[in-house]
């Protein structure tokens, strides 16, 4: 799964554990999210795409579309 | 700076192991000293040989309460991922070690150690997905 973690991060000038602290996780779990080793949950998917005021389909993609 | 994460979980799973393993010394202490003392026979023995046994029951409990517990889901799936290798290495490694003894090849190992030896290969791959996942 891609995502635009890395992107959105950087438009809000947001470091792995700020947004890990937006998220109530550990930095180690935004990271793994972020480098695509660990694909996050509906719930916590959702709970992103409400941190960036967006679309879980605006941050991930399914690799296959080639969305990004 | 952002605060680092600490997961609720953590502490009541660190509070609750650390009573467990106090009962454990407690109890095996208890058991070790009262056995010859007091030579019980029938079931008080029984009770009394598988005292020490009960808090390492509750720290397989406790394990599972704190993966019940733990808010973030991928350091979920880490413990979960460590202990099915560990899980696997145990099994691995008694059953070798089950055919050694069988060809006395090996020097018996009493059951009791087989929760340590699990705990060790769980720690071992907790580090090693912990490296994985940096």
């Amino acid at each position: 799964m891609k995502n635009q973690l890395r992107v959105l991060r950087a438009q809000r000038n947001w470091s792995q554990a700020d947004l890990a602290e937006r998220l109530e996780v550990s930095r180690q779990s935004v990271n793994a999210i972020e480098t695509g080793k660990y694909d996050p949950s509906l719930p916590l998917a959702f709970k992103l795409a409400r941190v960036f005021e967006t679309s879980i389909e605006q941050i991930f993609s399914d690799e296959s579309s080639g969305n990004f | 700076m952002a605060k680092k994460f600490r997961d609720p979980a953590e502490r009541r799973y660190l509070y609750r192991f650390l009573v467990a393993m106090a009962c454990y010394a407690i109890f095996l202490v208890a058991a070790q000293e009262a056995f010859p003392r007091l030579h019980p026979s029938g079931a008080p023995a029984y009770a009394l040989a598988i005292l020490p046994a009960a808090p390492i029951i509750a720290v397989i409990a406790i394990v599972g309460l704190y993966i019940g517990e733990l808010k973030d889901e991928f350091q979920r799936s880490m413990l979960v991922q460590a202990m099915i290798w560990g899980i696997g290495a145990t099994l691995a490694a008694t059953t070798t070690w089950g055919f050694l003894e069988l060809f006395s090849l090996a020097p018996h190992v009493p059951l009791y150690m087989v929760f340590p030896a699990f705990c060790v290969f769980a720690g071992i791959a907790q580090g090693v997905l912990k490296l994985r996942y940096r």
